[in-house]
């Protein structure tokens, strides 16, 4: 009895010492470096501040380097990094003027200014700041509350010194005033009311900026919240309207009045773009006779259209998405074709081009990459039918090739251990990472099955062989559509191994079903009634060992051989890689990887040998 | 100190295990309670079908808790959300479904909030808390209110009975404890035995936390040199709470009762708010008050028939108010009320078949006003309706089965604002199927499996909140498929003697559950413009095993120890086109788990001292749909100590504690940007007469 006690507390003692390793990292603060981007006209560079939700201290400054094509995430905080909590709370907007930039980081209730790398050279309180503006060297900012809370719940243009970054002035304006824009010398602000539900302002106030007094408002439109200025000094407003009945409207003061959704609003040359986000369009108007011109752009695509900046040679526009996970920076050039596209942070909001394209300081080849080693993309699943196929992963009604992959993803991404099956012998899957494998020292990549040894006898087991091929995006284009090589395994050379074969599976042939599945066997989402499969076969292994009908065990380089915690048996070097001639390719990196399965072998009651795939991982991403 | 004081102490679980060494001692009144007890239990055929995860007694009042919610941490496949502090707001998430699918039942009535479905679990005190039930799917027992069919996971509270012995007439209990963060909290009770089947017990709380505590924030370089290191002070996170509750309790005959409980809480609190760059106080306040009272009757005839009949009244009022000059001001009222009304009968057909029926119709109303903009109060309300029928019965002795059906009906109808229609829905059908098999007769070990639908209903906030509800919601379903292997093991010589025993019980569970239709804040076209919208669809797969061991040392030391371990994948997969798409839900380890090891002593005149020690690890996660480096959470565990001796001096009780919570001072966040306390230390002294 006490022996078995004895067990009892050595296993919870075990168990407490688990736990007790299982550790917590430092918290690093560093920036990690986007896909990279190619621009065409290869110059300066882009600040993308990326607003964060509400609550989230996950407002990011994000620089492009157009020159070099990084894109590199969190730049202010790599810059800054002792700058306490990082950037702050919901940005929401940022300016150069000067040799500075200026951004509103609206709920950290500050205006952050940097100089044009984004190093810190102070800040500015301003509560509830929302929008900026520039004149005569001074700073304009608007914001929800004043310095004083006010029963009436206005808020406040605060003037700013840009030498001191004192503020100097205040002028109680409109409820909510959200973006402002100076002619000669009034300030124009636009009174939203945005939090009056069914009361929102319509207005905007005229400042005076010599006696910094309200001369008078105007009335614009219902809920206005953006403003801008053309040559002509005519002012264009966006009017959100109620969000119900009253619809939003784009108002040019005293002239013309647009019907249109409009998160944003920019003009360049003698045209105003208009952001209409309820039709998901790039709405484009004559500044000199408010005629509209052709959509410059197609954005019909976007989720959220969002940010909008026009310069003289190309067209920014944002897709935020769900605005609660990454979005989507998109630059378009004026005659409608996509120069590139690029992922940024949490709701890329707000853009500010810079004319000198920067480096990081220091050692940018140690950047962490923020890459994961786990599959990131499954291409193509074309298994081969089997007793797991549309189970593994499960077909349901209305799925086609690409639901499939999607489906493939969740089993095997990010570490997911799930599983998904090939079927019988030439059924592959393709799948790629988020970045191209590098081919280094010894092995570069694992690929896990669901292979196991006997016990008692390691040399034989549950071995449903894979064959691998890898391939690099020689065209560019992102599809594996490029040529293929195979990973040479021990078998390649074996007289018995027959090359470039050929097979067809047809829909009508899904007829040997075993008892345990009784299911269609041919893959139910492709719609062809013919599968062909070409590669190459291995002899099978199959024997009986002490009556269990079991496989001999591959010396090395196929998929689901080994166990998984063998760790050497499961991976893979690119070295081994050859052409169809069978002759050695010397690849210096690859992006797709497809494996196959290699034996065409029924064993009745346990169904065909059939390649089952748990994930993989390239073995030089260290994260 | 003299005799005529009346101050006393005692937590209930040791009042229980006093009486169980000495049954003979115990008089009628407590023998109808045990009485009841097994008439509600121990005599149901589907007892065990799903077995709850318990604690209770003295093992609840000795972990290193204050409130429900840190009780709810020592339980497999619960996640808490924890806003830090004693103000902060605590709600739990069983298998990852969502909050708003865990129903919290006080003495047997389900805890509501129709405006945002969610109860604060921090608010419920552990000190006249007797026990604390974890069912996953539904109670086993089918005798049960129509509504308790409707959830996906069910945590029952249950306050302290009266025990009276032969000739006692009182009991009173006296407590304060003290604590870091200028923790007072003192506590009061008064059990009265009126009439020899009637009693009344008297309960009354006072918490005080000024919720300043120290919170650190470091971050590295990626070469390890220090990028900051700063220490603050949280803000704002003060509490005031009062709870006042009242019961009656008649038993009369062996098979009837009845009770009444009425219950008060008023609070005040500042809500700390989000820490974020530049601001490091927040000026919320809230001011709450709940109040319900709640009656059960319950009778039995030919031995055949049970009827229970529940009533309830709630009026729960908050008033919240933001003195931030850095944000707009806002002051706002909101009042709900809840009238409830459940009948529940089972027949007992055969011995080996039980039926039931149960009908339960629920009225809320809420109000809302904002104080700044006078446009008046705008007022929404809703009917439920639930229908249940149940059955169960035993085949042979090894197998048990369990079957429900649940029809659920919502009217909701919003008389203020005109655009909203009347939102009738078809009523809602969802079944329930449970199984228990146990294979040996002489071997404690049962496979248990279950299959259940539920629906979550939106809220009032879904629905109605100022631009962002979406009146056309449909509820949110889940399915959950469980199986569980349990073993138990005994071997138990009495406390007393100097001989080795102990009691084991493990099990280890797997389960499948999918969430559709599930209620997510979604932009509408416009700028920053929310609506509700029924797109989402989760998927979660996870494993529970757990193991209880107690140990009977000799010279009357036992060692208890409670193992908890929980694996977890819950992907989102609405959508292959979005980035998170078979991504971690937010706030959601891979990995939870929790350690309890408790050695108490029992001298031979019956005191007990004893060390207690629990760890608790929640491993990596997100805090956002996208699991990118961002997004990243890091794991947090917390050591927790405590050191407690309990004395009986004739009819007196005294206990002594103190705890020693996040030894190692930690400093972590449950939520993002919510810093959680460092080491803090609360000592409690207790009488009991």
């Amino acid at each position: 009895m006490h022996t078995r006690f004895q067990i009892l507390i050595g296993c919870w003692l075990l168990a407490v010492g688990c736990w007790l390793t299982s550790c917590r990292g430092d918290e690093i603060i560093y920036p990690t470096l986007g896909d990279p981007i190619t621009d065409e006209v290869r110059q300066g560079g882009l600040y993308v501040l990326c607003e964060g939700n509400m609550g989230s201290n996950k407002a990011r400054l994000d620089y492009i380097n157009l020159e070099s094509g990084t894109y590199y995430s969190n730049w202010y905080g790599a810059q800054n990094p002792r700058q306490l909590k990082e950037l702050g709370d919901v940005g929401n907007d940022i300016q150069q003027y000067g040799n500075r930039l200026y951004a509103v980081i609206n709920c950290s209730h500050k205006v952050e200014v940097m100089d044009l790398q984004a190093r810190h050279i102070g800040q500015i309180e301003i509560p509830n700041c929302r929008y900026l503006a520039f004149h005569d060297d001074k700073l304009y900012v608007s914001a929800y509350v004043g310095s004083i809370a006010d029963p009436e719940l206005l808020g406040s243009v605060f003037e700013v010194d840009t030498a001191s970054l004192a503020i100097t002035r205040e002028v109680k304006v409109g409820h909510q005033p959200d973006e402002l824009c100076i002619v000669d010398d009034r300030l124009y602000v636009c009174n939203s009311g945005g939090y009056l539900t069914n009361r929102y302002d319509s207005t905007l106030s005229v400042i005076d900026l010599h006696t910094f007094t309200e001369k008078e408002k105007i009335v614009v439109g219902l809920n206005p919240t953006r403003v801008c200025v053309d040559a002509q000094k005519h002012l264009w407003v966006c009017c959100q309207g109620n969000y119900a009945k009253r619809k939003p409207s784009v108002v040019v003061v005293g002239l013309q009045r647009i019907e249109t959704g409009c998160a944003n609003i920019a003009i360049q040359g003698m045209t105003a773009y208009i952001l209409d986000n309820e039709n998901n369009r790039l709405r484009a108007f004559s500044t000199i006779d408010f005629t509209e011109q052709e959509q410059p752009v197609d954005i019909s695509a976007f989720e959220h259209p969002y940010a909008l900046l026009a310069t003289q040679d190309a067209l920014y526009v944002s897709d935020a998405k769900n605005y609660v996970s990454s979005g989507v920076l998109h630059c378009f050039a004026y005659d409608g074709h996509e120069r590139w596209r690029a992922k940024t942070g949490d709701i890329p909001g707000h853009l500010c081009r810079v004319t000198q394209a920067y480096e990081l300081y220091g050692d940018t080849t140690t950047m962490p990459t923020g890459l994961s080693p786990f599959i990131h993309r499954v291409y193509e699943f074309v298994p081969a039918p089997g007793q797991f196929v549309n189970e593994l992963p499960k077909y349901e009604e209305g799925d086609n090739a690409e639901t499939m992959c999607r489906k493939c993803e969740v089993a095997l991404c990010n570490n997911a251990t799930g599983t998904i099956s090939l079927g019988g012998w030439g059924g592959y899957v393709t799948f790629g990472f988020d970045h191209s494998v590098e081919n280094g020292e010894g092995y570069d990549l694992r690929i896990l099955g669901n292979a196991f040894a006997m016990s008692g006898n390691a040399a034989y087991g549950s071995s449903e062989p894979g064959i691998v091929l890898v391939s690099k995006d020689e065209n560019g284009n992102g599809l594996p559509d490029d040529t293929w090589y195979e990973l040479k395994g021990s078998l390649y050379d074996d007289p018995q191994t027959k090359h470039q074969v050929t097979k067809t599976y047809t829909r009508e042939g899904d007829t040997i079903h075993n008892s345990f599945h009784q299911h269609p066997y041919y893959p139910q989402w492709i719609e062809a009634d013919e599968l062909t499969f070409s590669g190459s076969v291995l002899p099978s292994q199959t024997e009986v060992v002490n009556g269990q009908t079991v496989q001999r065990i591959l010396d090395f380089g196929y998929v689901d051989n080994k166990p998984n915690k063998d760790i050497e048996g499961t991976s893979f070097d690119l070295s081994w890689a050859v052409d169809e001639q069978g002759k050695a390719v010397e690849l210096t990196s690859i992006d797709f990887v497809r494996v196959y399965t290699a034996v065409d072998e029924n064993n009745g009651p346990t169904g065909e040998i059939s390649t089952e795939i748990s994930g993989a991982i390239d073995l030089h991403i260290n994260n | 100190m003299t005799k005529k004081l009346f101050f006393i102490l005692v937590s209930a679980l040791c009042a229980s295990s006093v009486f169980a060494l000495d049954e003979a001692e115990l008089d009628s009144l407590v023998t109808r309670f045990q009485i009841e007890e097994v008439e509600v239990t121990a005599r149901s055929l589907t007892k065990d079908v799903i077995v709850p995860q318990t604690l209770k007694g003295a093992e609840l009042q000795r972990l290193n808790a204050l409130s429900v919610a840190d009780a709810l941490r020592y339980f497999s496949g619960v996640q808490l959300k924890d806003y830090g502090g004693v103000g902060g707001i605590k709600t739990i998430n069983v298998r990852s479904m969502g909050s708003q699918h865990t129903a919290v039942y006080y003495n047997g009535v389900q805890l509501g909030n129709a405006q945002n479905g969610q109860v604060d679990l921090g608010r419920f005190s552990l000190d006249n808390m007797d026990e604390i039930q974890l069912y996953n799917g539904q109670k086993s027992d089918i005798f049960q209110s129509a509504r308790e069919f409707g959830a996906a996971g069910n945590v029952y509270l249950t306050t302290r009975k009266p025990y009276f012995k032969r000739n006692e007439r009182a009991h009173v209990r006296a407590q304060m404890r003290f604590g870091s963060f200028a923790l007072a909290n003192p506590n009061v009770g008064v059990d009265v035995k009126l009439t020899e089947a009637l009693s009344l017990t008297l309960d009354a709380e006072y918490v005080y936390s000024n919720g300043k505590y120290p919170f650190r924030y470091r971050r590295v370089l990626p070469n390890g040199e220090t990028a900051y290191d700063t220490t603050a002070v949280r803000q704002n996170g003060d509490v005031n709470a009062v709870r006042t509750e009242l019961g009656l309790h008649h038993y009369y005959r062996t098979t009837g009762f009845w009770r009444v409980h009425a219950y008060n809480y008023w609070s005040e609190r500042g809500v700390p708010g989000a820490i974020v760059n530049n601001v490091w106080r927040n000026g919320e306040r809230l001011w709450d008050r709940n109040s319900f009272v709640q009656a059960t009757w319950q009778d039995e005839w030919f031995n055949r028939w049970s009827t229970r009949l529940l009533a309830k009244y709630a009026n729960d009022y908050t008033h919240y108010r933001n003195y931030d000059e850095r944000l707009l001001p806002s002051d706002n009222e909101y009042l709900q009320q809840e009238a409830y009304v459940s009948l529940a009968n089972k027949v007992r057909l055969f011995n080996w078949w039980d039926l039931s029926l149960a009908y339960d119709y629920q009225y809320n109303a809420l109000n809302r006003e904002n104080l700044l903009i006078n446009e008046g109060k705008e007022f929404f309300d809703r009917h439920s309706y639930w229908l249940s029928a149940a059955t169960a019965f035993n085949v042979k002795e090894y197998l048990r089965l369990q079957a429900s059906v649940l029809m659920t009906a919502v009217t909701q109808r919003p008389t203020s604002a005109s655009e909203h229609s009347d939102k009738s829905q078809r009523p809602k059908v969802t079944p329930g199927l449970f199984a228990s098999f146990k294979p040996y007769p002489k071997i404690d070990l049962s496979l248990n499996a279950f299959y259940k639908q539920s629906y979550r209903y939106p809220t009032f906030n879904d629905l109605y909140y100022t631009d962002l509800g979406n009146a056309n919601l449909r509820p949110e379903l889940a399915r959950q498929h469980s199986v569980e292997l349990a073993y138990k093991i005994s071997n138990v010589q009495s406390p007393l003697s100097n001989d080795f025993g102990y009691e084991i019980a493990a099990s280890a569970s797997y389960y499948y559950n999918r969430v559709t239709d599930k209620i997510i804040a979604y932009p509408k076209g416009q700028q920053f413009r929310w609506t509700m919208l029924n797109l989402g669809t989760v998927k979660i797969n996870g494993v529970d095993a757990k193991a209880d061991m107690s140990f009977y040392l000799p010279l009357r030391f036992v060692l208890r120890t409670r193992l908890n371990y929980t694996y977890q994948t819950a992907v989102d997969v609405t959508n292959p086109n979005d980035t998170y798409y078979g991504h971690q839900i937010p706030y959601i380890p891979w990995h939870s788990g929790s350690v309890v090891v408790n050695l108490d002593w029992e001298s031979r005149r019956g005191d007990h001292y004893g060390l207690n020690y629990s760890f608790i690890y929640v491993g990596e996660r997100y805090c956002q749909q996208e699991n990118t480096v961002y997004n990243y959470v890091q794991p947090w565990y917390t050591h927790d100590l405590s050191l407690y001796g309990e004395w009986g001096i004739r009819r007196w009780w005294l206990k002594a504690y103190i705890e020693i919570n996040n030894l190692l001072g930690q400093d972590y966040e449950v939520i993002q940007n919510y810093p959680m306390p460092k080491q803090n230390i609360r000592c409690t002294l207790a009488f009991r007469y």
